[in-house]
């Protein structure tokens, strides 16, 4: 067979089977993780009208995974009756955050600069999240929309992160890690982040250390929060594919090596 | 159907087109894809930084303080001179100067302090436990960086902590790669949910 082929086969394979995984209706029992389940918990402990801070700091490349975190912790949060202030440390979050905001604020009726605002992209990561230590309109003096900060009712009860519980950061790649350095050593702020599944293990440490609140992370951590908070999304959607994309990858594994034990066999054996 | 979409889905194929090879039509949605991202990065940035942070502040708000990061910034074009190239190192001094000022006591804190601490715990629970975990990570702690200590030889004692480390570090390198899959994989199962659900209606 040649490579060409080999390689089509193994490509349209992978592509028939997370198609079939999108046109069966087999659901995956998904039990929370510890980490997601602490995530769940503690947005439903806290009390209504309490102010959380999420900062978009992510690609668009990352959306398939990012969406359905953020889609169920900002419907969580409303749903919760939380106040969110949101942000961007990423240029490309800036216009993802606020379409985020506003689509699951409009799903539960929430009034723009009463109960939620999106503060937009500030440049210079670690100067912003060290300049809202001090004072959070100082370094957004006006929001997303060109408002100024002061005139909405929201950003008028808030000074600096004293008045912030939790910062959720949005992540694909280390901004998370600023902000536990920066927000979380320098002002004891707490730090819960989402992210993409490639990052996790990265992050792993700062949870051992304290540092960080807990994790939610990838397809899977989506489809967990999501079975939790009730409504099923594309977490658990993309959850079924990745499960059986990932079978289909160990059985490639398996053959692979199994090819590869013969010939080397055939090989050795041979004259 | 929303025309977005449609752009979408056509420069999603033409991507996937790279599968078979390398064609003109994945290296036109390519450029796109980079000019696009150049592009937005270069128009938020321009106000967000020149606009908000240096412009309006100095000529509308009479911030004249702010002539000095202007200076500043200029001078970092004097790269092009062969003549003046080193005025450019008085702003890089400045932001190299600066920056790890800011960041060595923050990432010393997080990144060290914090971790050494965390991996001292006691041996017993708080409910009377033998916690495991503490020994594992002693061990893991200890043989990794016997694998990184590379001034005495990897021989005896040494040498078998060394190799235990080598465990440690291709768990996490295991544990890395697989969530890394895990993210290719999200990736590419959300392309295709686009261009069943959203590109080609098939799905609801």
């Amino acid at each position: 067979m040649s490579k060409l082929s080999t390689r089509w086969i193994i490509y349209a394979g992978l592509a028939a089977v997370v198609i079939l995984a999108y046109i069966t209706s087999i659901q995956l029992d998904t039990r929370p993780s510890p980490q997601v389940q602490k995530a769940y918990n503690y947005f439903e402990n806290l009390p209504e009208s309490t102010i959380i801070m999420i900062s978009f700091d992510h690609e668009a490349s990352s959306l398939p995974e990012i969406q359905p975190i953020t889609l169920a912790i900002l419907r969580h949060a409303f749903r919760r009756n939380l106040r969110i202030i949101g942000l961007s440390l990423f240029a490309e979050g800036t216009a993802i955050g606020y379409r985020f905001m506003t689509r699951v604020a409009e799903e539960f009726g929430k009034e723009y600069g009463r109960d939620y605002v999106f503060l937009g992209f500030k440049p210079q990561h670690i100067s912003a999240i060290l300049g809202m230590g001090e004072s959070i309109i100082r370094v957004f003096p006006e929001d997303y929309l060109g408002y100024p900060a002061d005139s909405l009712p929201l950003m008028r009860q808030v000074y600096n992160y004293n008045e912030i519980e939790m910062v959720i950061s949005i992540a694909d790649g280390d901004r998370g890690i600023q902000w536990i350095e920066y927000a979380g050593a320098g002002y004891n702020q707490s730090i819960m982040c989402g992210l993409t599944a490639a990052m996790v293990t990265s992050y792993d440490p700062y949870i051992a250390s304290g540092q960080l609140y807990c994790t939610v992370g990838g397809l899977a951590g989506a489809a967990e929060y999501e079975n939790l908070f009730g409504k099923k999304g594309a977490g658990n959607r993309g959850l079924l594919a990745q499960s059986m994309a990932h079978i289909y990858v160990i059985i490639l594994i398996l053959i692979g090596n199994v090819v590869y034990f013969k010939s080397r066999r055939r090989r050795n054996s041979g004259p | 159907m929303d025309i977005g979409i449609i752009i979408a889905g056509l420069l999603t194929l033409a991507i996937y087109t790279f599968l078979y090879r390398d064609n003109p039509i994945y290296r036109a949605a390519e450029h796109w894809l980079i000019g696009l991202t150049i592009g937005y990065a270069m128009v938020v940035f321009w106000q967000t930084t020149l606009v908000d942070l240096l412009i309006l502040p100095l000529f509308a708000g009479g911030k004249y303080i702010l002539v000095v990061p202007l200076i500043l910034g200029l001078l970092m074009f004097s790269r092009f001179s062969g003549r003046f190239s080193w005025l450019s190192r008085l702003p890089i001094a400045f932001m190299i100067g600066t920056g790890a000022g800011v960041a060595i006591p923050a990432m010393l804190y997080a990144r060290t302090l914090k971790q050494l601490s965390s991996s001292v715990a006691p041996l017993i629970a708080e409910d009377g436990g033998f916690n495991i975990e503490v020994v594992v990570v002693a061990v893991g702690l200890l043989t990794t960086l016997a694998y990184f200590y590379f001034s005495r030889e990897h021989k005896g004692a040494m040498g078998k902590m060394a190799k235990v480390g080598t465990y440690f570090l291709m768990i996490f390198f295991g544990a890395t790669f697989g969530y890394t899959v895990m993210s290719r994989m999200s990736t590419f199962i959300g392309r295709i949910d686009f261009l069943l659900t959203d590109f080609l209606r098939l799905l609801g």
